[in-house]
């Protein structure tokens, strides 16, 4: 089941060093990218199916398109600001092989025609993005990089200081110019992101070190992976209940249960599964009835009601409380809402309180409904989607949760 | 004395001066630098770097309130940060965050955070900054008591 792809090197000690990058294929992937026009690699990314990893599954190459077609300076913005809770898989790229993540931005700059990078890696991953920078340091020091490199590029890491909004792409580059990271207004046609006003490509880190075994293997091989419309393969990462949490690489496409059976080793202590939030904390919880069927791509979970999100699974064992689940998450909102949006703002902390009734059992039939319309009053409202993903998640544990709330109004 | 940047970190600035397209990209990563040489952010710090990169003081410290992990005071004792979102709640973070509290509450400050990115090492902790993984309340005792 475990189909390792950019996974590949993980376990290979030392992997963050030149040296053993190099004897383990890294940067091979150069002299065939460079033996192309530009455009040739864009057309083998949008015939791979190759989609951000991110959470918004968007065809990565029609972004590569969009940002080559554009003219003026351009810039190649890597998102390492990994937030959603249950997601740390780009941390396992940033520390066990940084060198395909610069590979990957190379291949990346060239193809859309960008000198400049830059990698945005959340706060808290100091420690991670110092291994990255070593590693960014020693791609300098043999020439991958800079002005003595075949195609110069520069990658300068740049370190978020706490935001959770801040992975959203807009805001990020927001950050990236010295501002608080209040997300754009999105646009009506597609166009790229503009970084001072200059088009730039934005992808997660995953997407970006997905890039070299692309355009070394060409389409057709990644397409050997996954399925029709999610080709390929994830890190998928697994944590809460379950006997071993870590990151799993997989094809898009595999049976979730069997996922959390094989690779998470299943529920702890034998307990019985409750339910999944598969993508992310901001993917609307599935009760464990519904999961039979379901496959980890994002056809199959878009219609069973959730989204694969950065497929990031957190497992609820039968002894979990909703209740206080929500409450968890509510909290989270409420603490990581920009505050740029009213109906962000105020939803997100107002429903947060109102989940401290239900824990206290003093909640009143009254304070469900409000939630409801709580929930109503921030899905499509705002500039960004973390409202919408708010309401998605109230919605989801009222529906498939609701007669525990229930239980909690006095 | 008013606050400047060291040699070594003024040394970093001018390498950093080279990679950004405006001054005021630079307002995050000075910010960084004048912690680590402070440990916290002083206020002339603010007015430093509002110098440097010519954008209004006030524009600086509406960024620094924004980030939650840029400090306006010096921390007074050893700083321990303790995860509670989901799946470290449900692997025992608020056990954790209690024997926290009874024990360490006089030495250290102890701070609930937001998702670290670490779930697969819940329940989890940073200790300075440092992040500590898959916690018991024995290697809790043993990693402080060490230290």
């Amino acid at each position: 089941m475990l189909t390792k792809i950019v996974s590949k090197n993980f376990e290979i000690p030392l992997s963050n060093t030149l040296d053993v990058a190099l004897k383990n294929g890294r940067y091979s992937s150069l002299k065939s990218v460079f033996e192309k026009e530009p455009q040739e690699l864009i057309d083998i990314i949008k015939e791979s199916g190759l989609r951000g990893k991110g959470g918004g599954g968007a065809p990565t190459g029609n972004k590569f398109q969009i940002v080559s077609d554009w003219q003026g300076s351009k810039y190649v913005v890597v998102n390492a600001d990994e937030s959603e809770p249950g997601t740390f898989k780009d941390r396992q790229i940033l520390l066990y092989d940084p060198h395909l993540l610069i590979e990957g931005i190379i291949a990346t700059c060239y193809a859309i025609g960008s000198n400049c990078s830059y990698i945005y890696v959340r706060g808290e991953y100091e420690e991670f993005s110092d291994v990255l920078q070593a590693a960014v340091d020693e791609a300098y020091e043999k020439n991958f990089l800079g002005n003595k490199a075949g195609y110069l590029v520069d990658i300068t890491i740049h370190r978020g200081a706490g935001a959770y909004i801040c992975g959203e792409k807009s805001a990020l580059l927001e950050s990236l110019e010295g501002n608080r990271g209040h997300p754009r207004l999105k646009p009506h046609s597609p166009e790229p992101e503009f970084y001072f006003g200059e088009p730039t490509l934005v992808n997660n880190v995953e997407t970006i070190a997905s890039v070299p075994f692309i355009v070394q293997n060409g389409a057709g091989a990644y397409r050997a992976y996954g399925t029709e419309k999610s080709p390929g393969t994830l890190l998928f990462a697994i944590s809460g209940n379950v006997n071993r949490p870590g990151v799993y690489e997989a094809e898009f496409g595999v049976s979730m249960l069997e996922y959390i059976e094989k690779l998470g080793g299943g529920v702890r202590n034998g307990k019985k599964l409750k339910a999944v939030i598969p993508g992310g904390a901001s993917t609307p919880i599935l009760p464990a009835h519904l999961l039979n069927d379901a496959r980890l791509d994002y056809e199959n979970l878009r219609a069973l009601g959730s989204s694969l999100g950065t497929g990031g699974m957190i497992v609820l064992d039968e002894d979990a409380s909703m209740v206080k689940a929500l409450k968890n998450l509510l909290r989270f909102y409420h603490h990581e809402s920009c505050g740029q949006c009213t109906p962000c703002r105020e939803g997100s902390s107002w429903s947060d309180k109102i989940l401290d009734r239900f824990i206290d059992k003093k909640a009143t039939a009254a304070d469900l409904d409000i939630l409801k319309s709580l929930s109503k009053s921030m899905n499509g409202k705002t500039i960004c989607v973390f409202a919408p993903a708010v309401s998605g998640v109230i919605d989801g544990f009222l529906k498939h949760f609701e007669e525990e709330f229930l239980e909690c109004v006095k | 004395m008013s606050f400047s940047f060291n040699t070594e970190n003024t040394l970093k600035i001018d390498l950093l001066k080279k990679r950004y397209p405006q001054k005021r990209a630079l307002i995050l990563p000075l910010l960084w630098l004048a912690q680590k040489q402070e440990s916290y952010i002083r206020e002339d710090a603010i007015k430093h770097i509002s110098d440097l990169t010519d954008i209004p003081y006030m524009h600086i410290y509406s960024v620094v309130t924004f980030y939650t992990m840029f400090r306006l005071q010096r921390p007074q004792k050893r700083v321990i940060e303790v995860c509670r979102t989901l799946s470290c709640e449900l692997n025992g973070s608020q056990s954790i965050k209690k024997h926290l509290d009874d024990n360490y509450g006089q030495d250290c400050e102890i701070i609930e955070v937001e998702c670290m990115g670490a779930c697969s090492g819940a329940p989890m902790c940073t200790i300075d900054g440092k992040y500590v993984e898959n916690l018991t309340l024995e290697i809790l005792d043993e990693v402080l008591n060490v230290n």
